[in-house]
């Protein structure tokens, strides 16, 4: 999987399946994907149609019943793979946050890098500092989860995630369980991440987002990419009828 | 009244001054503590271990079936073995467990304070298990992959996100287990133990009189029990401040 031919791209996704029930449930049936470094990938589909399943089989959240997944040119679903240092390397951005109420702001940022990097203390602040800043959230540093609106704690979600570092940032469905007024504040730092060229692949039913920001546009139903291409080509010029049928219901 | 007074009085004395009979409370109440203390000692770890082998089986169980290794069956064995325990245990009465430990799995030693210590202990390890796994549960998975995803293995993200908030939800119901494990403690006596309890029927049974005995027996539970639970209230008030 290393040729040259694939050199720039970070995830290579191959005959990926993921079952439940014995095979009764197939959450993903056979989805193939490449995504190129620097890369913003926007997934959209129906609900259940297995768009988180895909996101989280790129981070082994969910262990694939079939497929390889190569990361880098490994595949991470392999035997003896050291799946904790690949973790690292990708972070994730959850709908429901996920941070850690029993620390404050600063410490949610600096727990992965001290203890996984070895960072020092004072490196490891001085790097979630500079990245509250951007996110203008640098008050905030020692305040709790729970002070928090659901904007601000999104927004401390992804820099949390930076704070080590990764090449990849995953995101699924990053606005939706937020108020309507915050749904702004979080897309633009995602824009701006996008534009620092960081590889993205964002679940999201913002569809002006993915018009805006997105490279390339996946649509997925019952466990399968129907259709990717382009925002426009996608937006503009569905060619299945699922799609067709699903951008009806949503625009 | 007079009378009534002079009669408490010669009662009092007949009971715990003559034969300086005080002392065996004492004793039975220095063995209770010791009993119950040791016994929490062990249920601790007993229930640490017991509680750690049953969710990480729950939550490992299917990235470790997919590569199906030696280690895979070794654990799934030592769960099976846990939960047998904690079936046992919680399944039948404690006083029974007791005099199993005595007459027939350490029938040739008589040794009857530590045999009821490890008996309670035994016993003691289940509930804290349940309590604990109940309380690691009852953290949002969220938590989990949250600190997995940021690169985190298994027993990192146990020890510097699970534990600390599993700590904080489960200490009081904890501290409560351990009130009810110094009550429990007063069926030593089945095994020849003599704590607060079987001193107190002691020296009824030398003095024929079993009001003052029992009723000091009593009022000594009742006195350990209210300083132990107001001391959890304290903790629990401590702990919800804290929490912002
Ligand atoms: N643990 C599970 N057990 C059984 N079925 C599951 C499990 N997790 C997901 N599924 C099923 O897999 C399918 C895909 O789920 P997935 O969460 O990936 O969908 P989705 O596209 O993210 O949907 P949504 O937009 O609602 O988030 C669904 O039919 C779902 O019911
Ligand atoms: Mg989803």
């Amino acid at each position: 999987m290393s040729d040259k031919m694939n050199q720039d791209s970070v995830i290579c996704v191959c005959g990926l399946k993921k079952h439940y029930k014995g095979g009764v449930i197939k959450a993903l049936d056979g989805v193939n994907a490449e995504i190129k470094r620097g890369e913003v990938v926007v997934v959209i589909g129906p609900s259940g149609s297995g768009k988180s399943t895909f996101l989280r089989s790129l981070n082994m959240l969910e262990i694939p019943s079939e497929g390889q997944i190569f990361v880098n040119g490994v595949d991470i679903a392999g035997k003896g793979v050291n799946i904790n240092e690949h973790r690292q390397k990708m972070g994730m951005v959850f709908q429901h946050f996920n941070l850690f109420p029993h620390m404050t702001i600063l410490k949610n940022m600096t727990i992965a890098p001290t203890t996984l990097l070895k960072k020092s203390r004072e490196e490891a602040e001085k790097k979630a500092m500079e990245l509250l800043e951007v996110v203008g959230l640098s008050d905030r540093a020692l305040a709790y989860p729970s002070q928090l609106s659901g904007g601000q704690k999104q927004r401390i979600a992804i820099v949390r995630a930076l704070c080590m570092e990764p090449d990849v940032m995953l995101f699924d469905e990053p606005t939706s369980a937020l108020d309507p007024e915050m749904v702004g504040e979080v897309l633009d730092v995602m824009k701006k991440l996008a534009k620092q060229g960081m590889t993205m692949i964002v679940v999201t039913h913002e569809m002006g987002f993915a018009r805006e920001v997105a490279d390339r546009v996946i649509f997925m139903d019952a466990g399968v990419i129907v259709e990717e291409g382009t925002p426009t080509e996608i937006f503009d010029n569905p060619k299945s009828e699922r799609l067709q049928g699903f951008l009806a219901k949503v625009l | 009244m007079q009378a009534w007074f002079a009669d408490f009085k010669a009662d009092f004395k007949l009971n715990f001054i003559d034969a300086a009979r005080w002392k065996w409370l004492v004793e039975g109440l220095g063995n209770t503590l010791k009993i119950t203390f040791f016994s929490l000692l062990i249920g601790l770890v007993l229930g640490i271990v017991v509680a750690a082998v049953r969710s990480t089986y729950d939550k490992n169980q299917e990235a470790m079936a997919k590569h199906k290794g030696v280690g895979y069956y070794v654990f799934a064995v030592v769960n099976a073995v846990c939960k047998l325990y904690l079936t046992v245990i919680r399944g039948t009465p404690v006083v029974v467990q007791l005099l199993i430990m005595y007459f027939i799995i350490f029938a040739t030693s008589r040794n009857d304070v530590l045999i009821a210590t490890i008996a309670f202990g035994i016993n003691s390890g289940a509930y804290v298990a349940e309590i604990l796994r109940g309380g690691i549960m009852s953290i949002d998975n969220g938590q989990f992959e949250a600190g997995r995803s940021l690169g985190f293995n298994y027993v990192q993200t146990m020890i510097y996100i699970i534990i600390p908030q599993v700590f904080k939800s489960v200490l009081p119901t904890l501290c409560n287990e351990f009130i009810v494990l110094l009550k429990e403690t007063s069926v030593a006596g089945y095994v020849g133990v003599v704590d607060l309890t079987k001193a107190g029927d002691l020296i009824r049974g030398r003095t024929f009189s079993a009001f003052m005995p029992l009723i000091a027996v009593a009022l000594i539970y009742l006195v350990l029990v209210v300083v132990l639970t107001s001391l959890v209230g304290v903790l629990e008030r401590r702990l919800r401040r804290s929490e912002r």
